[in-house]
Order: structure tokens, then C-alpha cells, then sequence
């Protein structure tokens, strides 16, 4: 079957009524049953579709009709062949119906059994080469299968090579210890694994009763799998369970049935869990993806259950597409968003998230004062003008090029590199430009301070796993030793990605601190278990064409950074729509996978296709969110969004990141810090080393640079943190050396303005009439002002709400 | 199903954070898997403040782990080979102790006294010859993955166990020695807390621990008043884990700040001359600024106000070249300090139940090099377990005649690291969630060495 023709085949098949019936509409999956020996089979799905979006599974209950019952039989919602030809499939329910078509060639056939694609499903089925069994990297029990069967040949050889006539046992199958062990027959650690009349078991019983065959070269491997339904929604935790149906395409063109032979997981059992049959299960209001495993491929379904009580999406207005985008995913999950923030919420955040600054007292008394309806909008553009801005995405993009100090990059080229990268961010090159100046960079550290990168990292492995993590939010390193079991990177994968790096040619500069990064021209990877030379492969998209005499890196850079690599603008997208939220749409947002799906889909493709669109520049789609009605909202949650963390229906609370903290400590209290390599008064955004000493900055959990991964911010607080706020140099410390109760008391004179200067200066708030009549009692206690005015700042600066952007 | 892919929400609820089902389902919700900081923790106070003891099991309820940084020479301390060709055995004789037919290093003098206390591992072997390769290895019980870094003995101890009373569940002394000593993959909310400064040194103060200049008890109290008062509003309004977890934590530090024994606990000047003497804290023979002592004591007074683990990180022991002199002051200083420490420890009874530990990254090279130096050497080194339910006066495994291959008994990482947490009471093979849901065992394959436990 062609998936593509089936697609069109499927739009055909809903019906045009134009008046949708109240019994939802029904579809069929796959809508062309195809079946294409003797021995195979073909279940399908029949699905109703309510008007509210819900979803139901009534294949059960669903009548068949065959246009001619000579071709195949139907049992179960369970297609098999009976004779070359094709028929009409009328699928009926409650009032509704769907056409399907059936086509059956070559139906008494009877294909050999494969090793691949069938007895060594059976053992990833069953679980013998999963990580704790013998798929662990030194087996189990002195039998090692490769790790849910990336090395198909290595098992074959392993089961009936290693130890002739033992495991598999052509003479005498029925006494070849994997049958034995995997029906615990004989002692087996992981006990019975496997049912004596299961089809799994049979399988394995005929294959080694046919001789215990490899697969010959030119037998169909499989090319992919899909899973259906797409979606499911389920009205309420008390829906009826929904059947999952995944489909395999093999290299010869023909498709199979492989549900029986998919490993499945949820990734949310909270909310749906999934059998090991695939019938999905509601448990409680959230969403869950459902993943089906089989060979090596990795593939899933959403599923929605919505919490059942009665729900009306309220009457609130999209600002841009990015509302649309998030507000059609808060109706499928019926979730109530909270309400817009006030003036003052929406100024504090912003300028927290645009320039790593509070806002001061005058500026909020000005934005406060403005009466324009655009003044939010104003403030955005205002605030992207700023050097500060800039300051901040330099840092950002210092962390993914992991600028620091280490293998001997001296001082100097540490100073250069930073000012290679700050120049171009302040002179308005975009991420792409600045990637393709960095990848292909050749010369010497001083000279081409580019070249630097890699200084940081210098092994192909290691400069691979950076780039991808980096600038396609994929961490590739498990298929570094074995496929990775969750995602699509293989080891061919992998090392053919790595090898765009293994012809970088290093050596000695004139200077002694300096070294030249050059094109040797030469070298190549190996395959560590194929044992052959990998040529260059884009991760996820075939083949380098590479003219000869190349640079390697430079045709990788002109594929990383531009259009044809979709990846590079959604992670830019996830990126900077992390930093707006505190949480990717793909959490973490550097591990995009297919078992860590997006929590919005069709928000992350507009984000990238936006910025792509953009040029990759990032300000207008900055701007987007920034007037987004989502990111507006406010950080009070209301019933229904109490315990959403993941479809942004209210704002994140996040804890300053060390850096920014740190600048506002030192802007509040008007004092000034000294960091290595820069002047006094510098901030601590614009420090160029991750590894600049500095006790505020390591214990908030500043990122040191040493790898590319974002887990390196650390936000989550620590003992040390609130003892350092306590008790350390930054609060008392700062407030004495800036003297700034003291400036405001010979100026206001009055105690009570300098109690509402502190509140707006570190709150960007007045104080509330409640807490201006305790503020009151406590100051009337006839002790020094002075210090009582002191104690409040510290208590302010040691307050949640100062700590955390809200 | 099967229940073992990593990648997915199969949450271990461990009998040391068990939730009800329905706290557990209530913790998955929209879209968040597993459970939350705040609700840990949550559920850590809950669980001690209404259940009896929480390690029914743990023979050790704390850990001393002395880590000596940069490759320890396991032939010039606790596997000396004087029948070997000079070029391997160096330049140190070997001396008799309280062990009949066991023998250290002439650097040794005091702990060759306590010998009988002690478990010598003399096959400890892996197989990372960099530093930091090695260290991964040996503070996890894993070797470095490119995909995650593994959280250290402590910090699965603080995510497990929590703190008791008072004290932060882990600490390292004065600082932590290497990146591994960190949580990994863990929240840094089960990081270590350190001391930030050298015991051994004049002048002494763990920092943020005391009250800034200016602020006296009374005016802290009336500071911690004007908090509260700030709280309020943003309370009312703002619910989030972030923010609990962060109060969770002024908690924590508050509880520490008002316990003058906690505090006390990180101080040395109410100890007795005779203390001091025993740990060797005064310049004594050749080791005119001894600086082992100090942190030792500090590790025994942290586990006896309630410290589960303290690192304590001591001396520079990467020897490439010099190697004799390198050692020559440092080895008697922590041989008087550790034997100190184990003296002390059995005399308070405390020996039984602290679980007392000498580890590096690895040994080093059998074969002096032409420097006079001795490289990395992962192949074979010791190690020394002591108390905690740890056998005593016990040689367990060998290294060959050269001191460079393991001729009995190996003991690996995985098993190493399993036979501590099984005397801690935590179940090695329980596993923890890391980022992206991926369920990742404490320590994978690893088995209890029957034979060092006593």
C-alpha cells in the first residue's frame, strides 16, 4: 500500500454530508486494506468523531460489507486474503457509514519466516533485548543480544553461532534453550517470557525447524512504521478504551500489520496507559503519547483525555497566531486559561525577559501614566532596542557555543572569541549567519577567533553531539554505542553526522597560545560494530553530496543553518519561546525525540516556519509573543489550569537565573560588582567565561559551559542559596556599600515614601494598604528607622517575588 | 508489558517516598511526569514525621567518604609489593600491623595500628585512566555516559533519604573536590552543601553561616518578621511548586541558623587538646601545616549532629613525577588523621554505625617512571571501607605481584557502589527519574560483596 495514495483515498472516504449527524462522523483506518500473501493479515480501525472533537473506537461494534466475499474475510474488525482481487469495504455504524477498499494479490503465497522482521521482533515483543535483560552491553547470564536488535546479523550469529546446537537447536528444535528458557522451562532469570500456543512462540519454533535461516540480501527490511488513529480524544477518564493500530512499510513496496509485534509505552500513565496489546486506556484529565516500537523505528499517537466537566471556551480575543495556536490546543484539552496580568505584572516580566533588568521606579511611573492602548506594544519595541537585549542573547549563544576556558584556550583567544560573537550580535548578524561563519571556520585562534570552537571540543564525537544539541535541539549521543531506542538516530546515523567533523586538521600557531584550525583533507570514521567507513550524512536527511576537495564542515554548515534543515528553525523557535515561558514547547528544550513529543505541535512548526520566514531573526517573533495574549496572562492559576505545566494557560513563576539575579541585586541596591576581565560596574550577562570564577554566580547555578546542555542553567533552589540570601555579602552586603535607604531618607524624608521606593524599585509594586499599615506598626516600635527601613529591603530582596520573573 | 525502557513514565515509588496511588496520579496531570521537588519533599517530611524509622535495614546511617584527589599509589600505602624489582616496589619499606601477615606502607605508621578495624580492598579496578573519567566512575558507580552525568553516593542519599533534623544530608569538605561529587542528573536541590572553607586554617568560618555584621539575634528575628510580612501578598496569590520548594528551602537553612548544635556542629573550637592530638592537627615530625586532621574532625562532628554523607576531599595526589617527595608529607599526615578518625569514631561508638571510606579515581602506574613519577593506573588500586557493617581486620581481594593486574577478587564499580547503598539501607536497583522521563537504575548490574560486610 502507498501510504501517500491511501491519504487522498482517506479524505475521499468521510462523508459529504453537510450537515454533520450528531453521532459524530466515522473514518477507517487505513482506508486500503491491503494484503499481499498468504499469511498476511490486516486489522483496521473504525472511529467516531463528535461534533465537540471526542473521539471513539467503535470497531467492535461496527457492521462489515464486502462488495465480494471471495477476495477476504473479515473477523473482529481482522481482514485476511482469500483470492487475488479487490473489494469495497462498507463499514456501517449507528446510522452512519465509510468506504474502504480491500486488495489482495498473491494470496497463496506463503513468504519464508524473517529474522529480522519477525523472529527478532518477537524477541524485542517479549522483551529479551531490553536493557536490564540481555540487552544489556554485557548480556545477561552470558547471552548478549544487541540492544532492542540494532545488530540483526550480531543476534543471528549470537543465537546460532556462538555456541553451536545450544541456543538454537535445528536438529531437535524443540530442545534449543531459547525456546526452554523463554517458556522457563529450564532455570531462566527472567522467567517465562513466552506462551507455549502463542503465535510469538510458534514463530520462533518454525524459524528454527526451518533451519534457523539468516535473511537472504535482497529480503524487504522494514522502512518505517505509522500508527493510528493520529488522535484520540476521550471525553471523559470513564471512556471506552481505544485500540491502537501500527502498520510497517518494507522496502519492496508492501506493508504489514505489526501491531502484535510493537512494543507500547505511554508516556503519561497519569493520564492513558497503553496494554501490550495496544488498547489505550483513559486514567485521568492530561494528555499522553502513546509510542509504538517496532525494528528499529519509534513512532506515536497523542491522546487527549479531557477532564469531563462541562466546559465553554471563554469569550477572549487572539492577538496573533500564536493565541490561535495555543488556544485551539487549551479547547482540546478544555482548559481555562487564567486572566490577562495587570500594567505592572506585564512590565516587571517584561523587562526582566527582554533585557535581564527591572524596570525603575520612574519608568513605571511612566508606563503607568501612559494612557495609549499600544503602551504594551511600545514597551516591547522600546525594549528591543536596547543594548541589554542583545547582551542577553549574546550570553544565550555563548552557552551554545560553550565559550570558556579550557584545553589550554588562553585569556586572549577566550576575550577574542566572545568579541567575535558579541560584534556580530550588536552589528545584527542573525544565529544562521553567525553558525555558518562558525562551522567551516579555518585559520588560527587569534586570527579567525571562530576557529575557537573547536579548541572547546576537538573530537568529531563530541563536536557532532554539540551541533546537534545545539542548533537542532537532538541529543544524539545514545546512538553513539547502539540505536537510540526511542528515537529515530541510528549508529549510521550518528558516526555519518560525526564524520563531517573527522577531517579537522589541528596545529601549532606561531604564537604559542595560538593554534590553527585547517581542512587536513583526510580521515574518516569507522562504524564500530559494521566495521566500515561511514561517508557524511545530514542527521535526518540522507547523504551528503560532497564536491571533491571540499571541507566537510562547510557543506555541513550550508545544510545546518538554512531552509532545507527544518530542525535549525524549530529549535531556534523552542529556544526562544523557552525563555519567554521557562518551559519548551519540547521539554528540554535540546531534546527533541520522538518519545518526547511537543506539547503543541502545530505551535512549534509556526514558531520555526515564522522564523525561517524571518530570515532567522528573532526580534519579530520576539515581538509575537511578547504581545501574545498567552504570554500576557497572568501567574494565578484558576480550577481548571490548576495543575497545567505544559499548554502555557497561565504565567510560568521562574526563578531569576543566576546572572540576571545577580544584576538586579546589584541594580536595586545601586551597587557595583568586579568580574574578571571587565570593568567595574560591568553586569554579570556580559561576562565572556563560564568559568569566571564567582561565588553568587556557581552557587545559583550559573551554567559553566562544559557541555551544550541546557539542563546546565539550573534554577532549583539550594541550601546554599538561602543562606547566601540570609546571611551573605549579596543582600546585607549590597545594601550597606549602596547606601540606598539612606540616599532615599535624606531625599523623601518621609519613611513611608522610602517603604514604597523599595517596594516599587524590587517589586515594580506600591505596597498594599495591608501592608502599608503593618509596615506602619513595625516602624513605630520607636527603634532606628534607618535600620528597620535596611531590615525591609533585606526582607524584599529575600522574597519570592523578587526572586522569581512572574 | 514490559516495564524496562528507559524514555518513559515508569515512576519507581520507593518505600522512602511512597505516596498514595492517588498522590501519585495526582503528580502527572497535565502533561508533568513524576513527581515534583515540592511534593518529594512533601512527601520526605511526611513520611518522618509519621512512620518510624525510614532505613529499617541500613546498618550505616552515615558515610565518611575521604576522596584523595588524583590517583592514589596503592603500592606506597595499602598493597606495598617488597618483593617486586625496586622499579615497581619505590623506595618505601613495608611495616607490620595489628592484622597478623598484613602489611602497609612505612608511611603508614598509625593506621597500620587501627588495621583491625578496617577492610582493605586491594582489588578495586575499572578501567578509565582520565581523571574525570574516573572519578564519574567511582562516585556513581557508572562509567561516563555521553548522554547524562550520573548524581554522586550523596546526592542519591539526600534524594532518598533527606536530611535529618537539623543538617543538610550532604556536605562536602571543604569544597567538592570534582564535578562528580555533584547530583547529576538530579535536581541541585540534592547537590552537596559545602563548607567553602578549609577547617585546617586559621579563621575558620563556613560561610552564610553566621549573621552578617550589624545583625544580631534579636534584629535577625525581626528580619525573618519583615520577611514574613513581604511574603504574604505574593503568597495569596501565586501558588507553584517553584516557589514552595524554594520556601522548603529557607526552612531548611532557618531550622540550621536557629540550632546553635547544628551550627556548632561545623565549628572545631570547643575540642580538646587531646582531640586534636589524635587527629594530629599540631605541626608535628616532618608536617609542619597538617591540614587532614581538621577536616576529618569536622566530618565526624557533621555525621554526629546528623549529616548522612560528608565528602571530605584531601590532599594533590597526582604524583606524574617527584612521586616520593610528593607523598612524603601528605601520606603521614592523613595516616594520623584517618587513623585518628577511626580511633575516635570506635571510641564514641559511633565506628559501627558510619560507614567510613578512602577512595581516589584510581592508582597509579606499577612501574616508576623515568621522572621518578607514577602515572594513572585503573587496572587494580585500593580502596579502604571501615565500620558501618563493614567486616574488620579483613584483606578483601589482591593485586598480582607488581601491584598491576587483580589476582583475586575483583571488585568493580557497580558492585562497590551496590554494597554501599545496601548498607545504607537503599536499594541500588530502584531506579530514579532523569530528564525526559527516563527512569535510570541508582546502579545498574551491580551485586552486594557478601564478603565485605561483616
Amino acid at each position: 500500500m502507498k501510504i501517500l495514495r491511501s491519504c487522498i483515498l482517506f479524505a475521499l472516504c468521510v462523508p459529504a454530508a453537510a450537515d454533520e449527524p450528531a453521532t459524530g462522523t466515522l473514518t477507517i483506518q487505513p482506508p486500503i486494506i491491503s494484503l499481499t500473501d498468504a499469511r498476511d493479515w490486516q486489522r483496521v480501525l473504525v472511529l467516531q468523531k463528535f461534533p465537540d472533537g471526542s473521539t471513539r473506537d467503535v470497531t467492535a461494534n461496527a457492521e462489515f460489507q464486502l462488495s465480494d466475499p471471495a477476495v477476504c474475510q473479515v473477523e473482529n474488525g481482522i481482514f485476511r486474503p482469500l483470492a487475488d482481487g479487490q473489494c469495497r469495504v462498507t463499514v456501517r455504524y449507528d446510522g452512519s457509514d465509510v468506504v474502504a477498499m480491500a486488495e489482495v494479490s498473491n494470496a497463496t503465497m506463503i513468504p519464508d519466516l524473517r529474522f529480522r522482521s519477525e523472529v527478532l521482533a518477537v524477541l524485542t515483543k517479549s522483551g529479551c533485548n531490553s536493557g536490564k535483560c540481555h540487552g544489556a552491553a554485557s548480556g545477561k547470564d552470558g547471552f548478549r543480544l544487541s540492544l532492542f536488535g540494532y545488530d540483526p546479523p550480531g543476534d543471528h550469529h549470537r543465537l546460532t553461532r556462538e555456541f553451536p546446537g545450544r541456543r538454537v537447536n535445528v536438529s531437535d528444535p524443540e530442545q534449543s534453550l531459547l525456546l526452554q528458557k523463554a517458556l522457563g522451562n529450564v532455570n531462566h532469570t527472567g522467567g517465562q517470557c513466552l506462551d507455549e500456543d502463542s503465535e510469538h512462540f510458534q514463530t520462533l519454533k518454525a524459524w528454527i525447524a526451518e533451519g534457523a535461516p539468516t535473511d537472504p540480501p535482497e529480503a524487504a527490511i522494514p522502512t518505517g512504521i505509522r500508527v493510528f488513529p493520529e488522535e484520540a480524544i476521550f471525553a471523559d477518564r470513564t471512556a471506552a478504551s481505544q485500540q491502537l493500530l501500527v502498520i510497517a512499510t518494507f522496502s519492496d513496496g508492501t506493508d504489514k500489520d505489526v501491531t502484535d509485534l510493537c512494543v507500547f509505552l505511554s508516556n503519561n500513565d497519569a493520564a492513558a496507559g497503553v496494554t501490550g496489546d495496544g488498547v489505550v486506556s483513559a486514567n485521568g484529565p492530561g494528555t499522553a503519547f502513546m509510542l509504538a516500537r517496532f525494528d528499529q523505528f519509534t513512532e506515536g499517537t497523542a491522546v487527549i483525555v479531557r477532564p469531563g466537566v462541562s466546559y465553554e471556551f471563554p469569550k477572549i480575543v487572539a492577538a496573533n497566531q500564536i493565541d490561535e495556536l495555543v488556544f485551539a490546543r487549551w479547547k482540546n484539552l478544555h482548559l481555562l486559561p487564567s486572566e490577562v496580568c495587570s500594567d505592572e505584572e506585564f512590565l516587571r516580566r517584561i523587562n526582566l525577559d527582554l533585557t535581564g533588568l527591572l524596570p525603575t521606579p520612574e519608568e513605571r511611573r511612566l508606563f503607568l501614566a501612559d494612557s495609549d492602548p499600544d503602551k504594551r506594544a511600545k514597551r516591547v519595541d522600546d525594549l528591543l532596542q536596547r543594548p541589554e537585549f542583545l547582551d542577553l542573547w549574546v550570553m544565550k549563544w555563548a552557552e551554545l557555543l560553550q565559550i570558556r576556558t579550557v584545553n589550554g584556550l588562553s585569556s586572549k583567544g577566550l576575550l577574542m572569541y566572545d568579541r567575535w560573537l558579541r560584534e556580530r550580535v550588536h552589528a545584527g548578524m542573525t544565529i544562521d549567519q553567525i553558525v555558518r561563519e562558525l562551522i567551516p571556520a579555518t585559520g588560527g585562534t587569534f586570527e579567525n577567533p571562530a576557529t575557537s570552537y573547536y579548541q572547546t571540543e576537538t573530537t568529531p564525537q563530541l563536536l557532532a553531539e554539540n551541533v546537534a544539541q545545539s542548533f537542532m535541539g537532538t541529543r544524539i549521543q545514545c546512538a553513539q554505542c547502539h540505536n537510540h531506542p526511542f528515537d529515530r538516530w541510528t549508529m549510521d546515523d550518528y558516526y555519518g553526522f560525526a564524520s563531517f567533523f573527522s577531517q579537522v586538521g589541528y596545529k601549532q600557531a606561531r604564537d604559542p597560545r595560538e593554534i590553527m584550525i585547517f581542512n587536513a583533507g583526510t580521515g574518516s570514521l569507522k562504524h564500530p560494530v559494521a566495521d566500515r567507513t561511514v561517508v557524511p550524512a545530514y542527521l535526518g536527511a540522507g547523504k551528503a553530496e560532497i564536491p571533491a576537495g571540499a571541507d566537510y564542515r562547510a557543506v555541513l554548515s550550508d545544510w545546518l543553518a538554512s531552509d532545507a534543515n527544518p530542525a535549525f528553525a524549530r529549535n531556534l523557535g523552542n529556544v526562544v519561546w523557552a525563555h519567554f515561558f521557562g518551559i519548551g514547547i519540547v521539554e528540554p528544550v535540546d531534546d527533541m525525540r520522538v518519545s518526547n513529543p511537543p506539547s503543541n505541535p502545530q505551535l512549534l512548526q509556526y514558531l520555526g516556519q515564522r522564523l525561517a520566514a524571518d530570515g532567522y531573526d528573532i526580534r519579530p517573533l520576539i515581538r509575537e509573543i511578547c504581545l501574545s495574549r498567552t504570554y500576557q496572562l497572568t501567574a494565578s492559576r484558576n480550577e481548571s489550569n490548576r495543575l497545567d505545566e505544559r499548554h502555557f494557560s497561565h504565567s510560568k513563576v521562574r526563578r531569576l537565573r543566576a546572572e540576571v539575579l545577580l544584576d538586579c541585586l546589584n541594580q536595586v541596591t545601586e551597587s557595583q560588582e568586579e568580574f574578571r576581565g571587565l570593568p567595574r560596574g560591568s553586569r554579570a550577562v556580559q561576562i565572556a567565561d563560564g568559568q569566571t570564577p564567582n561565588y553568587f554566580l556557581t552557587t545559583f547555578g550559573r551554567a559553566s559551559r562544559e557541555t551544550a546542555c541546557s539542563c546546565e542553567v539550573r534554577t532549583s533552589p539550594t541550601l546554599s542559596q538561602a543562606l547566601h540570601l540570609l546571611n551573605g555579602e549579596s543582600t546585607s552586603g549590597k545594601i550597606s556599600s549602596g547606601g540606598v535607604v539612606e540616599r532615599l531618607l535624606q531625599e523623601l524624608q518621609d519613611p513611608l515614601l522610602v517603604v514604597g521606593n523599595l517596594y516599587e524599585r524590587c517589586l515594580c509594586r506600591q505596597p498594599t494598604s495591608r501592608e502599608i499599615e503593618a509596615v506602619k506598626d513595625r516602624l513605630a516600635d520607636g527603634r532606628d528607622v534607618r535600620e528597620a527601613l535596611n531590615d525591609l529591603f533585606w526582607a524584599l530582596l529575600n522574597s519570592n517575588e523578587f526572586l522569581f520573573n512572574h | 508489558m514490559t516495564t524496562n525502557f528507559p524514555g518513559l513514565s515508569r515512576f519507581d515509588v520507593s518505600p522512602s517516598v511512597r505516596g498514595s496511588r492517588r498522590n501519585w496520579l495526582h503528580a502527572g496531570w497535565l502533561g508533568g511526569v513524576g513527581l515534583s521537588l515540592g511534593q518529594l519533599f512533601r512527601l520526605q517530611a511526611q513520611q518522618r514525621s509519621d512512620e518510624s524509622p525510614v532505613e529499617p535495614a541500613a546498618k550505616a546511617k552515615s558515610v565518611i567518604h575521604i576522596y584523595l584527589q588524583g590517583g592514589f599509589a596503592h603500592m606506597d600505602s595499602f598493597d606495598p609489593k617488597p618483593d617486586a624489582p625496586v622499579e615497581y616496589r619505590g623506595i618505601l619499606d613495608p611495616i607490620s600491623t595489628s592484622v597478623p601477615g598484613v602489611q602497609f606502607s612505612s608511611h603508614m605508621q598509625q593506621t597500620a595500628t587501627v588495621a583491625d578495624k578496617l577492610t582493605i580492598v586491594r582489588s578495586m579496578t575499572h578501567t578509565e585512566v582520565d581523571h574525570q573519567r574516573g572519578e564519574h566512575s567511582m562516585f556513581t558507580g557508572y562509567r561516563p555516559s555521553p548522554a547524562l552525568v550520573y548524581p554522586s553516593l550523596g546526592s542519591v542519599v539526600a534524594h532518598e533519604q533527606g536530611s535529618r533534623g537539623a543538617m543538610p544530608p550532604y556536605v562536602v569538605v571543604p569544597t567538592a573536590g570534582s564535578q562528580f561529587l555533584g547530583s547529576g542528573y538530579l535536581s541541585n536541590a540534592f547537590s552537596p552543601f559545602a563548607l567553602g572553607a578549609d577547617p585546617a586554617r586559621t579563621g575558620y568560618v563556613v560561610r552564610d553561616l553566621n549573621n552578617p555584621a550589624g545583625v544580631d539575634a534579636a534584629r535577625f528575628e525581626r528580619r525573618k518578621d519583615w520577611k514574613r510580612m513581604v511574603d504574604e501578598q505574593f503568597r495569596s496569590q501565586t501558588q507553584d511548586d517553584a516557589i514552595s520548594t524554594m520556601d522548603s528551602f529557607y526552612q531548611k537553612a532557618w531550622s540550621l541558623l536557629d540550632s546553635p548544635e547544628s551550627k556548632a556542629a561545623f565549628r572545631l573550637d570547643d575540642e580538646t587538646e587531646q582531640t586534636r592530638e589524635l587527629y594530629g592537627m599540631k605541626p608535628w615530625g616532618p608536617i609542619l601545616r597538617p591540614s587532614a586532621g581538621a577536616r576529618f574532625l569536622v566530618a565526624r562532628r557533621l555525621v554526629e549532629a546528623g549529616v548522612r554523607v560528608v565528602t571530605v576531599t584531601y590532599g594533590a595526589w597526582d604524583t606524574h613525577s617527584y612521586h616520593y617527595r610528593g607523598i612524603e608529607t601528605q601520606l603521614p599526615d592523613l595516616d594520623k588523621a584517618f587513623a585518628g578518625l577511626i580511633k575516635d569514631l570506635d571510641q564514641r561508638g559511633l565506628l559501627d554505625s558510619t560507614l567510613v571510606l578512602i577512595t581516589s579515581e584510581f592508582g597509579r602506574t606499577p612501574r616508576i617512571n623515568a621522572g621518578g613519577g607514577r602515572d594513572h593506573w585503573p587496572r587494580v588500586f585500593s580502596i579502604v571501607m571501615a565500620g558501618g557493617g563493614i567486616r574488620r581486620g579483613h584483606i578483601f581481594g589482591a593485586s598480582d605481584g607488581l601491584a598491576a593486574e587483580v589476582a583475586d577478587q575483583p571488585l568493580s564499580i557497580e558492585n562497590y557502589a551496590t554494597t554501599i547503598y545496601h548498607l545504607l539501607g537503599i536499594d541500588a536497583g530502584k531506579s530514579l527519574m532523569s530528564p525526559g522521563d527516563r527512569p535510570q537504575r541508582i546502579v545498574t548490574d551491580g551485586e552486594v560483596a557478601s564478603e565485605l560486610l561483616a
